[in-house]
């Protein structure tokens, strides 16, 4: 492999001000240059590790900029054919409320028009309101909530990651498809566990389903609330269920839930068997190789959802300089927004819905080792595109973007 | 560019193989159960399950028929196997995952793409070294190589590119941008046209050779299918240039195009994950591997319908004839 000179200069600048000086000693390279900023915030709770007692580590979660890293890899080839390079440019701020200000900056001082934003929810609002009407497209990476595609709603923003509609919409269909129809749903405690129930009851309208029992948890063991925690009190209604669905974010209570449910049912929801936008054990449309070369780039780090929404981001705005034989911004922009599809290695091509900007794509079943189906799910049809069966379709909000 | 003299332990026994021609024998390779099913021309039954290395895929015949080479992705090496006795008798080592591969006997190289190296070897088989390492775009995938062995042309998956290298000096000359995920080539006899699959986008471009330049391309959908299942990979082509065969992957179908006029004269149903193809000599049949039917359909060329289709074990990736 070729190390492409001057490619990777920028990739650990840690600051703003670091990362200028590295963009100005690199001016001596020939070639035009695409930079991407890939904005992160210090401390993300998001990305402590989730533990168990005595401080197992249970998720290390990490940040999903090695999935930008290798799909900038996978640029190298198409960088000597355009004769432009690419690199990737991290910017941490220490604060979700910092990130509008460190993209103005990074698109006014260093010329910067695309981001890969990593930022917790919160981040996206001021966001939105600081680069209307600029030219620059932000790509979020990480937050799913559908908020942000329905309300927030800004022509700016490109949501990689899938909503969490699309999450839920593609695990109630394959309920549906194996007739287990009858949820039992457990709800933390947490605003996460809310919404993503609150997402669960309109997938499970939209597709024929239906919540038998709907009853919150409390993580503990205190003996006088053992009927919101134990999983056997709690799954010990009269009423029959198929599955039990457990809306857990903490990924703390619902590790208890599976084999102590009463009735011999499934756990789905937040283990065992999860929606997601990437597997490590997905083993079609060339899947096994991107995962191959995220584990050398990461060290032996499985790719997660997150990595490959990073990673997408990437090439389609290297797919972009590609397909439009343009180095203008405008021209690429059009084209992400527009008539690009790309190939997200999970089947059917994946392009931005013009409605929301929210990328289309598969939405992957997980079991722990092995990847139970691909939603849509076989049956799922859609009169113009079938991936629009999993989130909001055109008539089903009201963000209006093509408009 | 830089270039990489790797010796590598490689074990050839020096037993001569033993001569048997124009068998008809039929090989499939089996991704998933290291193995090569050999069967019989008339009957379709198997005759052979030969064990090879893991996960064979591509296979070429040495010019006398004599020997088979076959691309094993998971052990990094080209299996060889004695057509007569139908056994592996040596290895030649690779780079990363070796999937496609082309064959001169003439200058005695081998130019394989290692599909996790981003990388295409070429092979010096008698001292089994490595003589060039070239780098490609990520995922080379189809290896053709021209008649007077000079040129190769390289697919990258990911980098939709085609790439033509100069089989001697070992560095890529130019690059041409084609459809999403380029697969594998056919050249048209006149050695003006190079066709080669877009799997994602559901294509073939046609690469002028002499311009290297995109001059055209097919789409294709049969009927009743969406486009988005239509993922070509394989191809195959007359003698005289008239006619291609193109796998549709997941459409469960081969199309039958008329190559002089660019045009779609019709659909074959087969199996799904359709790739590996290849005609036999005389041309009226037409093999198809069936990657998750776990099986070969044979088609009359003539009347362009499925004779029948053989279980032949898990994952089927190439099919070649000893015709």
């Amino acid at each position: 492999m070729i190390e492409g000179a001057g490619l990777r200069c920028c990739e650990y600048a840690i600051s703003i001000a670091v990362g200028l000086v590295c963009l100005a000693s690199s001016v001596v390279a020939q070639q035009p240059r695409i930079t991407i900023g890939y904005v992160e915030v210090a401390g993300d709770a998001r990305y402590e590790p989730i533990t168990a007692y005595g401080r197992m580590v249970l998720k290390s979660r990490e940040r999903p900029f090695t999935g930008a890293q290798v799909a900038l890899d996978e640029a190298q080839a198409l960088s000597r054919v355009l004769k432009t390079d690419f690199a990737l440019e991290r910017i941490t701020v220490k604060s979700p409320s910092e990130v509008a200000a460190a993209v103005v900056q990074a698109r006014d001082t260093a010329g910067i028009h695309f981001f890969i934003v990593d930022a917790p929810v919160e981040a996206y609002k001021p966001l939105a309101d600081a680069v209307k009407g600029r030219d620059v497209l932000v790509f979020n990476a990480t937050a799913a909530d559908d908020a942000l595609r329905r309300n927030v709603c800004a022509a700016e923003l490109v949501h990689t990651a899938p909503s969490l509609a699309m999450s839920m919409d593609a695990l109630t269909q394959y309920l549906v498809s194996r007739k287990w129809s009858n949820l039992l749903v457990l709800e933390g405690p947490l605003p996460a566990d809310t919404a993503m129930v609150k997402a669960l009851e309109n997938s499970v309208k939209k597709f024929g389903a239906r919540i038998v029992a709907r009853t919150q948890f409390k993580p503990g063991t205190d003996p006088r609330e053992r009927e919101k925690n134990d999983p056997a009190l709690l799954t010990a209604g009269s009423r029959d269920y198929d599955v039990v669905f457990v809306a857990d974010s903490a990924f703390d209570f619902v590790r208890q839930v599976p084999y102590h449910t009463v009735r011999a049912r499934p756990v789905v929801g937040s283990i065992d068997f999860e929606p997601v936008a990437w597997h490590w054990t997905w083993e079609h449309n060339g899947a096994p190789q991107v995962n191959s070369r995220f584990e050398k780039r990461s060290g032996g780090r499985h790719m997660e959802g997150a990595d490959w929404a990073a990673w997408i981001a990437v090439k389609m705005i290297t797919q972009a300089a590609l397909r439009t034989r343009s180095s203008e911004f405008e021209a690429q922009r059009k084209f992400i927004l527009g008539e690009g599809s790309f190939d997200g290695n999970k089947g059917l091509a994946v392009s931005v819905r013009p409605w929301d900007h929210q990328l289309r794509q598969a939405v992957l079943l997980a079991a722990p080792y092995q990847v139970v189906a691909s939603a849509p799910v076989e049956g799922f049809l859609h009169k113009t595109n079938d991936l629009d069966t999993l989130g909001d379709d055109e008539p089903e909000t009201p963000c209006r973007l093509n408009r | 560019m830089r270039v990489l003299v790797f010796v590598l332990a490689a074990i050839i026994l020096a037993l001569p193989p033993a001569h048997a021609k124009d068998t008809g024998l039929i090989f499939v390779s089996n991704e998933k159960t290291n193995n090569l099913i050999v069967l019989d021309p008339k009957t379709y039954q198997i005759v052979k399950d030969i064990k090879v290395s893991r996960r064979p895929r591509d296979m070429h015949f040495n010019a006398d028929h004599s020997k088979l080479y076959v691309a094993c992705g998971d052990d990094d090496v080209i299996d060889i196997i004695d057509v007569a006795r139908l056994e592996v008798i040596g290895k030649l080592a690779t780079g990363p995952s070796p999937e496609t591969f082309a064959l001169d006997e003439r200058r005695r190289r081998l130019y394989v793409s290692n599909e996790e190296g981003s990388s295409l070897s070429i092979i010096d088989i008698d001292q089994n070294i490595i003589v060039h390492e070239v780098p490609t775009g990520a995922e080379p995938e189809g290896v053709f190589i021209s008649d007077d062995g000079k040129t190769l042309y390289v697919t990258s998956e990911v980098g939709d590119l085609v790439h033509q290298v100069d089989a001697e000096g070992g560095h890529v000359t130019q690059d041409v941008a084609v459809g999403t995920r380029p697969r594998r080539f056919a050249a048209t006899p006149d050695g003006k046209e190079l066709w080669v699959t877009a799997e994602l986008s559901g294509e073939v471009y046609i690469i002028d050779r002499g311009k290297f330049a995109v001059t055209g391309k097919i789409e294709f959908l049969p009927p009743g299918m969406r486009k988005t299942d239509v993922t070509p990979v394989g191809l195959a082509m007359t003698k005289d240039g008239k006619t291609a065969y193109v796998t549709l992957g997941h459409a469960a179908h081969v199309a039958v195009v008329d190559v002089p006029a660019r045009k779609i004269q019709g659909y074959i149903l087969v199996g799904k994950r359709s790739w590996g193809i290849t005609l036999s000599r005389d041309e009226s049949k037409l093999f198809v591997a069936n990657g998750f039917g776990d099986d070969v359909t044979i088609i009359d060329a003539k009347t362009r319908k499925a004779i029948i289709s053989v279980p032949v074990g898990r994952i089927p990736w190439g099919v070649v004839i000893d015709d």
